[in-house]
């Protein structure tokens, strides 16, 4: 006999979706702001308009901000790829203490709050000349993306048998055309999908972004902030809206990679 | 050939890598690693300690003055805050969701990990929205008659609170689902048998089990929470700073870089200490895997 | 056509390995002792022994995926003691088939092939040849995953012998199937040495699979050669008590020894004395010493059989096995005793607790040195 759903049940069931709607509810929210015709912030918004959408891609500040961090984002995912790829590959496939020393300083970038590595960036950049320079956001956002990218490879190439590319040796291939024909097309789906993680941490990135941004170079973060600091209009929602849409695009190509992956 | 000239270091013997290929696969990492976040945070230790002398004044200014021990103190309260509500607020959702299959699993799914994955500033913009004087929450309040002009929401510790519970729930949720979805229904079943109620069997078995995810999400939750910047900037009130917003406004405002740099230099030793104290409790590839 | 591999006219001719002296350290623990092995051109050699015993690492110094810490390995004339592992050009089958999951099994087969730069057409046809070869043919187009475990393993067989290599090297290929395939595989294999008259080392944990498959059989224990010798040498005179424990059943019974030369005598726990042969003693026994008297089951009879000696068992058990019959007793010190009675044999006397009279004919009796636990 199956039992009928209980009071427990029921109660849990509540209580996860009024946390969920807490969760979702102020993503949601901010959607259909973006579409108001007044020009201070209001719900329900009256009236539908795109102006504010016009505003942002017509707005030099805007698109330059986004600009940039395209650039960088783009950068920073190939970088964090590469780098984290080879050296992901290294500790699974190497030896010694390279390997566990590797281990210890990948967690450095989650543990160390953003604020000490943004301010000695601030610091140390000023004086080399790499303050708000595209090559010191990708410098910065590399390191910050790599934890993710070495877990999400990690986790693909702790699963694809070492004797594959022994099996490839003994074939006749060096080790680099083993790595090449058989470890990398199977751990690619995952390669892939990390670097679409580094492009959103990147992109997404405040707190760096807000020290290192000049005058002139500034990140969409970074104008956002200043944005929302000063008078928040409903560009925000709008970029908002944008930024939640490209979010969605960049999970369900992720997702649409891993299980690619599993099958 | 002698055994010296065919040393790991040179040579793969086969299945594992050879220690310079090892080297030079792992040099980039190293090489970032060293240049753009052990140098600078160096840089910082240094400059707190010997700048413009070798001196302990800028620590002792950070413990000694009350209006900045205040600060390091909410900083403290407002992190444990936000981790104990992440754990009643995470808890139930990251059962619920070990449960759930199907159509229902990809909604809780969802909702859990698009946050994740979607600017901070988008979230912290939301709040500010709702806070604000003639916001969405105060309209509310005022339509069912709890009060009838609007309250101050925005600028408050309260609202940081609450902002950044909202900000760092998944990394509470995700650890904790991890560890649930890793006992197996046997266990359940099991304790079924051997006669347990279905409480018997949360509280016995299920709870003792979930407990490492739960240290784990803790921890992270924690830490993060400690160095928290974008949301006690934006929705925070320069009265009540805390330890990012104080140093922010020391190097931006006051150009105290001493100063800060000691402030930056406590708040990432004491996370750093607490990370190596609980090496074995924060699982990151945790993280990532309940992802997937 | 001009391409670097073995041409056809050396196909036939298998090569002879040699190790010499081989050693294998992992930091303090030695896998490997100075071993020493002499397969021929053409032999079926298997290594034989349990976890831990080496016979892994020294198919892997072999294949050049383990670097010997000393000694030398070679095939032919060549020395490959540190020849990295694609240059060897030796076949090789590994436990778990490793047949590459993103490729076809006809793409799979030719990748030796590609690796040598043989041109397309050629080395599709080539592995369509290796496919037929393990009776695969038509196969080329699945995935690997669309096969059954004993497909893949054959596939993987294909993918070593394709490009001709003169010896082939299977780490434990067959424990991953059920019995009933492991048995088909195994008739496969020995099918496909006698055919490419190539030279296989072989790794098993398996005393059947070794004895049943190979020329010859390295029985090794602590990185060190135990015995090595035809099958049936090592069932039947095994050179010491591990191997004689190790392969088979066995029948120990510990004996206090005398005397040297033509005639040997040992007292028995009971008291007994008997006159053996000289040729019992497996290893030279001296004066008077411990040792332990060994008798395969089988050849136990149950009565007075008149060609041998005679013992008192009491009964514990007697398990019916269809072709066979077990019976388990022991002696009066509490020995264990077993003895495997043809399927026939009647078996009516010999209740539980009872006491059974056994004959050991001389010539079963084989006697080594030392005590058994």
């Amino acid at each position: 006999m199956k039992p009928a759903l209980d009071r427990g049940s029921l109660a849990l069931g509540a209580y996860v979706y009024t946390v969920l709607a807490f969760v979702i509810i102020p993503l949601v929210i901010i959607i259909p702001m973006s579409f108001g015709q007044n020009d201070h912030l209001e719900f329900p918004p009256s009236g539908f308009t795109l102006k504010w959408y016009a505003e942002y891609f017509t707005s030099r500040g805007w698109r330059n901000a986004t600009w940039l961090s395209i650039q960088v984002a783009f950068l920073t995912a190939i970088c964090a790829t590469l780098i984290g790829t080879a050296a992901t590959y290294a500790m699974v496939r190497g030896r010694g203490q390279l390997a566990s020393l590797f281990q210890i300083l990948l967690i450095g970038p989650i543990i160390v709050p953003h604020i000490a590595l943004a301010v000695g960036l601030y610091l140390f950049f000023q004086t080399i000349g790499l303050s708000g320079t595209v090559p010191g956001f990708v410098l910065a956002h590399t390191v910050l993306a790599l934890p993710f990218v070495v877990f999400t490879t990690a986790a693909a190439l702790g699963k694809v048998d070492a004797n594959f590319e022994a099996a490839a040796m003994s074939c006749g291939a060096t080790r680099w055309t083993a790595f090449r024909l058989i470890t990398l097309p199977l751990i690619l789906p995952s390669v892939v999908s990390s670097a679409f993680f580094a492009f959103i941490i990147s992109f997404d990135e405040p707190v760096v972004s807000f020290f290192l941004s000049g005058v002139r170079q500034k990140t969409l973060p970074r104008r956002m902030f200043e944005d929302i600091e000063q008078n928040l209009t409903p560009v925000i929602p709008a970029i908002a809206t944008l930024l939640i849409v490209l979010s969605v695009a960049i999970l369900l190509g992720a997702y649409a990679m891993r299980s690619r992956a599993r099958s | 050939m002698t055994t010296a000239t065919r040393s790991r270091f040179w040579h793969s013997d086969g299945r594992r890598l050879s220690g310079l290929a090892t080297l030079l696969l792992l040099l980039p990492f190293f090489a970032i690693i060293a240049f753009v976040f052990i140098y600078p945070l160096a840089q910082l230790l240094f400059i707190s300690f010997f700048e413009p002398k070798p001196t302990l004044d800028n620590y002792a200014r950070v413990v000694a003055n009350p209006v900045y021990t205040r600060v390091l103190l909410r900083t403290l309260w407002t992190a444990m805050l936000v981790t104990g509500l992440s754990v009643i607020l995470g808890f139930p959702v990251a059962y619920y969701m070990s449960r759930v299959r199907g159509a229902l699993a990809a909604l809780v799914g969802v909702c859990v990990i698009l946050p994740l994955w979607s600017s901070v500033l988008v979230r912290t913009a939301a709040w500010s929205f709702l806070f604000q004087r003639e916001g969405l929450i105060n309209s509310a309040l005022m339509a069912v008659g709890v009060t009838s002009e609007p309250i101050k929401l925005l600028y408050t510790q309260g609202a940081v609170v609450i902002a950044m519970t909202h900000v760092l729930l998944p990394f509470m949720i995700l650890p904790i689902y991890g560890t649930l979805r890793s006992i197996p229904n046997d266990y359940m079943r099991a304790a079924a048998v051997l006669g347990a109620t279905r409480l018997r069997t949360f509280t016995e078995v299920i709870l003792p089990l979930s407990m490492s995810g739960v240290a784990s999400g803790s921890l992270l939750v924690f830490l993060t929470a400690l160095g928290f910047f974008i949301t006690p900037a934006l929705l925070g009130s320069p009265q009540e700073l805390m330890v990012a917003t104080l140093v922010s406004q020391q190097i931006r405002e006051v150009l105290d870089w001493p100063f800060a740099s000691a402030l930056v230099g406590v708040l990432t030793l004491f996370v750093t200490l607490l990370a190596l104290i609980f090496s074995k409790t924060l699982r990151f590839d945790r993280l990532m895997g309940a992802q997937t | 056509m001009n391409v670097n591999y073995p041409s056809d006219k050396v196909q036939a001719a298998g090569a002879a390995v040699r190790i010499r002296r081989l050693e294998k350290r992992f930091q303090s623990v030695i896998a490997v002792d100075g071993v020493d092995i002499d397969v021929s051109a053409g032999e079926f050699l298997a290594l034989l022994g349990p976890s831990g015993s080496g016979k892994t690492t020294i198919l892997m110094s072999v294949a050049g995926f383990e670097f010997p810490t000393s000694g030398s390995i070679s095939v032919g004339t060549e020395d490959l003691t540190y020849v990295p592992a694609n240059k060897r050009n030796l076949g090789m089958v590994f436990q778990n088939y490793t047949l590459f999951p993103h490729m076809s099994v006809l793409d799979n087969v030719a990748f030796p092939l590609k690796m040598r730069g043989v041109p397309k057409a050629e080395r599709y046809a080539r592995a369509e040849e290796a496919l037929a070869t393990v009776r695969l043919a038509g196969y080329g187009s699945r995935h690997p995953n669309q096969l059954s475990g004993g497909q893949q393993q054959r596939v993987a067989l294909a993918r070593a012998i394709v490009y001709r290599p003169r010896v082939l090297l299977m780490d434990e290929p067959l424990s991953a199937l059920d019995k009933n395939l492991r048995e088909e595989m195994q008739l496969e294999i020995k099918r496909l040495h006698a055919e490419l008259g190539i030279t296989v080392i072989f790794v098993t944990h398996d005393q059947s699979e070794a004895l049943t498959m190979a020329d010859r059989v390295a029985v090794l224990k602590d990185g060190r050669i135990q015995q090595i010798g035809p099958s049936r040498e090592l069932y039947e005179r095994p050179a010491n008590l591990f191997t004689a424990g190790f392969i088979g059943e066995m029948n120990f019974i510990n004996v206090t020894a005398e005397g040297s030369g033509g005639n040997i005598s040992v007292l028995l726990p009971s008291g007994e004395r008997w006159q053996l042969p000289a040729s019992a003693a497996v290893e030279p026994l001296t004066g008077c010493q411990k040792a332990v008297l060994a008798v395969r089951p089988e050849r136990l009879q149950l009565g007075d059989a008149h060609n041998g000696f005679t013992f008192r068992v009491k009964v514990d058990d007697v398990v019916y096995a269809g072709s066979a019959s077990l019976l388990i007793g022991t002696l009066p010190d509490s020995t264990e005793i077993r003895a495997r009675l043809p399927g026939a044999s009647d078996l009516s006397a010999l209740a539980l607790g009872s006491t059974a009279v056994f004959t050991i004919p001389k010539e079963a009796i084989l006697l080594y040195p030392g005590a058994a636990q």
